[in-house]
């Protein structure tokens, strides 16, 4: 009998605990989660309190994720697959949105932000990552593009050409014996994908071309390969460079050590830091191409998405923090504060940032011409086979003609494309 | 006489009944937790499984037959057996005298014993992330060490495989050598004395006692680790995660790539139905070798 009256008043206790989480007295929670924003915290802080000061009858939450874009990928896989609906609004790398669009994972949000209006205010590149089939997916929350960095002290000026890349790198090199040539980013890891695609769009190519098929076993991508595995065997690029990311070129090109190194802007501000030993000798540039055109660099960057598994008030609730945060005003913050390139056309031409931040002001026509990696709901899905074989035609282990023909056998499996 | 016989025939039918039923549970928790998942990966390795997007259809044999024409599944299968007849063979061989050491040890056994241990009990994750920023190319200890080296461990296609051998070497060398030295505490204090007694040297008392009785040790060091090395996951997760450019790879390797970042379940069921008949096949083989090892022991 004890026992029966005290399950019931655990039972009891229990309900009530539950009911209180459901109460119509109590806020609904809005759970905000991202990636955690290098440097100080406190102005997307106060910029976030704006939005709970104008929404009371919402309780903002934020959560941040780990730093590392995969383990993100698979914590938004896991939970998104499984229907958690405990977060509302997700950053999302600009490769992902097909893939959690076809999957049902992310909210449409054409009725707040209609694709003619995101168009019109965005840049091109970023805006046809998340506008699919007409629809729009996710908002555009920063921007990310690869670039040159330059050795202004070492070379006459910016190489146009990958001939001029060579030939600048080796007059400086025979100058000074101990300098690299050309650092870029080379381990077995999306960085990797993105270098290639660079060099294959600086040799006139479009691919990897999607259709039904993705075709990556093209004469540009086999050009753009050989190019890169060039780069190492005729010493140009150092041997460190196949096992390299971001921060391993980064480190050795602050060091200087190197006449060029391909990175994206976040390396700026590191190299004009006090105490760097480059700082005011180093100029950015569009990458190098075959015909000397300003090459493509790679698009990059984190869009807003909302989670399609959370009930629909709390949808709306959801757009409207999108809108507060990727604003003409969130923009320029992050731009000044955090140093993130904004994804508004109209932002670099805004007087204060052209004052205070005039290099991300500068990099203008370097987002607008971005490209995006192939646009395809399998991107995420099968990169992680491009990079071995990539790896692989870089280090010289493969051909590219066998690299490419492997890969191309193993994506054409995966997405089901059958001759 | 006559009415014996059916009752003995019925008591024996009753006992069988009662040896079934008693059996039953371990039988049924050895299907659920064994059988299962292993006919259920049989059956996923014989469709098109893309989780994320719901696809699924059944395809027959086509996974296997792509399979026998996948490069990148050969060379992950290379991997594998260098890896563990490498590395296998290098833990055996110090192992062996490692073991002999702390059997002979008379003053600080106990010490030596928990000293030796101390690799295997530290997490295999753990070890590994240790290595690897020893390994470090440009801030690691061991090219400091090499007096400002630049070799890079890791990241060269040759090296990268052999390094990892290395680092499961270190971590295991221990656990064999912990194995043969309970062999040789088994083998009896008389046989020495007799040979000594007879004046063979130490040479011919290791080759013609210790070696033959410590055979049923050596077998079973070499089946476990055997069939953990095929198995081989984290060590090289943490150190490589297969690359560069795959020369690291192993089977456990691909199949979790396949079924956690390509979102592949039909082919990733397909690399693990494979990865456990090759394991199966192994164990099948040695336990058959060793089993015959034992007999002539005895």
């Amino acid at each position: 009998m004890r026992l029966a009256r005290s399950l019931t008043l655990v039972l009891a206790l229990l309900s009530a605990a539950c009911q209180r989480g459901h109460s119509p007295g109590e806020r609904a929670r809005l759970v905000f989660k991202y990636q955690p924003l290098w440097g100080d915290p406190a102005p997307l802080r106060e910029h976030l309190a704006r939005f709970a000061a104008e929404n009371p009858d919402l309780d903002l939450r934020v959560e941040t994720l780990p730093n590392s874009t995969d383990l993100i990928h698979q914590f938004f896989l896991t939970a998104l697959e499984g229907g958690d609906d405990s977060f509302d609004v997700l950053v999302a790398d600009v490769t992902w949105i097909p893939e959690f669009a076809r999957a049902g994972w992310i909210a449409d949000l054409s009725d707040g932000f209609p694709p003619d209006a995101l168009r019109a205010a965005f840049l091109p590149g970023p805006t046809d990552a998340v506008v699919l089939g007409g629809r729009t997916f996710a908002v555009p929350w920063y921007v990310d593009v690869g670039l040159l960095y330059v050795r202004t002290d070492l070379t006459p000026r910016a190489p146009r050409t990958y001939d001029e890349l060579r030939s600048f790198a080796r007059a400086a090199m025979e100058r000074h014996p101990s300098l690299a040539g050309y650092l870029w980013q080379g381990r077995q890891y999306e960085g990797l994908s993105c270098n290639v695609y660079e060099a294959i769009w600086g040799h006139g190519g479009q691919a990897p071309e999607v259709g039904r098929r993705i075709l990556l076993d093209t004469a540009a991508a086999r050009t753009g390969l050989l190019y890169l595995h060039d780069l190492i065997a005729s010493g140009i690029s150092p041997p460190l460079v196949t096992s390299a990311a971001e921060e391993e070129t980064r480190r050795v090109f602050q060091d200087g050590r190197a006449v060029f190194m391909r990175n994206w802007p976040y390396a700026w501000a590191e190299l004009q830091a006090a105490g760097s030993p480059v700082r005011g000798r180093v100029g950015i540039a569009p990458l190098p191409s075959l015909s000397g055109q300003p090459g493509p660099g790679t698009l990059g960057g984190w869009q807003l998405a909302v989670n399609a598994h959370a009930p629909p008030e709390r949808r709306r609730a959801a757009a409207r923090l999108i809108a507060h945060l990727t604003s003409p005003e969130a923009n320029l913050l992050m731009a000044l504060a955090y140093g993130r390139n904004p994804a508004r056309r109209a932002t670099y031409a805004d007087a204060r940032l052209r004052a205070q931040a005039p290099m991300i002001a500068d990099l203008a026509p370097l987002v607008e011409h971005a490209r995006p990696r192939p646009v395809t709901p399998y991107y995420q899905l099968f990169t992680d086979l491009l990079q071995g074989e990539f790896s692989a035609a870089i280090s010289g282990i493969r051909t590219p003609e066998q690299a490419l023909a492997r890969a191309q056998r193993q994506v054409d499996r995966l997405i089901g494309w059958a001759p | 006489m006559s009415r014996g016989a059916p009752s003995r025939g019925g008591s024996l039918a009753a006992e069988r009944r009662q040896a079934y039923l008693l059996v039953a549970p371990a039988v049924a928790v050895l299907a659920a937790v064994a059988l299962y998942p292993i006919g259920a990966a049989l059956w996923l390795s014989l469709h098109r499984h893309i989780v994320v997007f719901h696809e699924r259809s059944f395809l027959g044999f086509a996974n296997y037959r792509f399979l026998l024409a996948d490069a990148r599944f050969w060379s992950a299968l290379g991997h594998t057996a260098y890896f563990t007849v490498v590395a296998v063979s290098a833990e055996l061989a110090l192992g062996l005298p490692l073991a002999l050491i702390l059997h002979e040890a008379r003053r600080g056994r106990g010490l030596l014993r928990a000293l030796v241990l101390i690799p295997w009990a530290i997490p295999t994750v753990v070890a590994a992330k240790l290595w690897a920023w020893l390994l470090n190319p440009s801030y690691g200890l061991i090219n400091r060490l090499l007096g400002g080296a630049d070799i890079n461990w890791l990241g060269h296609p040759v090296l990268a495989l052999h390094t990892a051998i290395v680092v499961d070497a270190w971590k295991t060398t221990p656990f064999v050598a912990i194995l043969l030295l309970a062999g040789l505490q088994g083998i009896p204090e008389d046989i020495y004395r007799a040979a000594r007694v007879d004046g063979a040297s130490s040479f011919r008392i290791f080759r013609s006692i210790t070696l033959p009785l410590l055979r049923p040790a050596l077998a079973l060091a070499l089946l476990f680790r055997t069939l953990d090395a095929l198995r081989v996951f984290d060590a090289i997760y943490v150190l490589t995660e297969g690359g560069p450019a795959n020369t690291t790879e192993t089977l456990s390797l691909y199949a979790y790539k396949t079924l956690m970042r390509a979102g592949d379940f039909g082919y990733g069921a397909t690399l693990s139905v494979v990865t456990f008949l090759c394991v199966a096949l192994a164990a099948a083989a040695l336990v058959r070798g060793l089993g015959r090892g034992w007999e002539e022991a005895r």
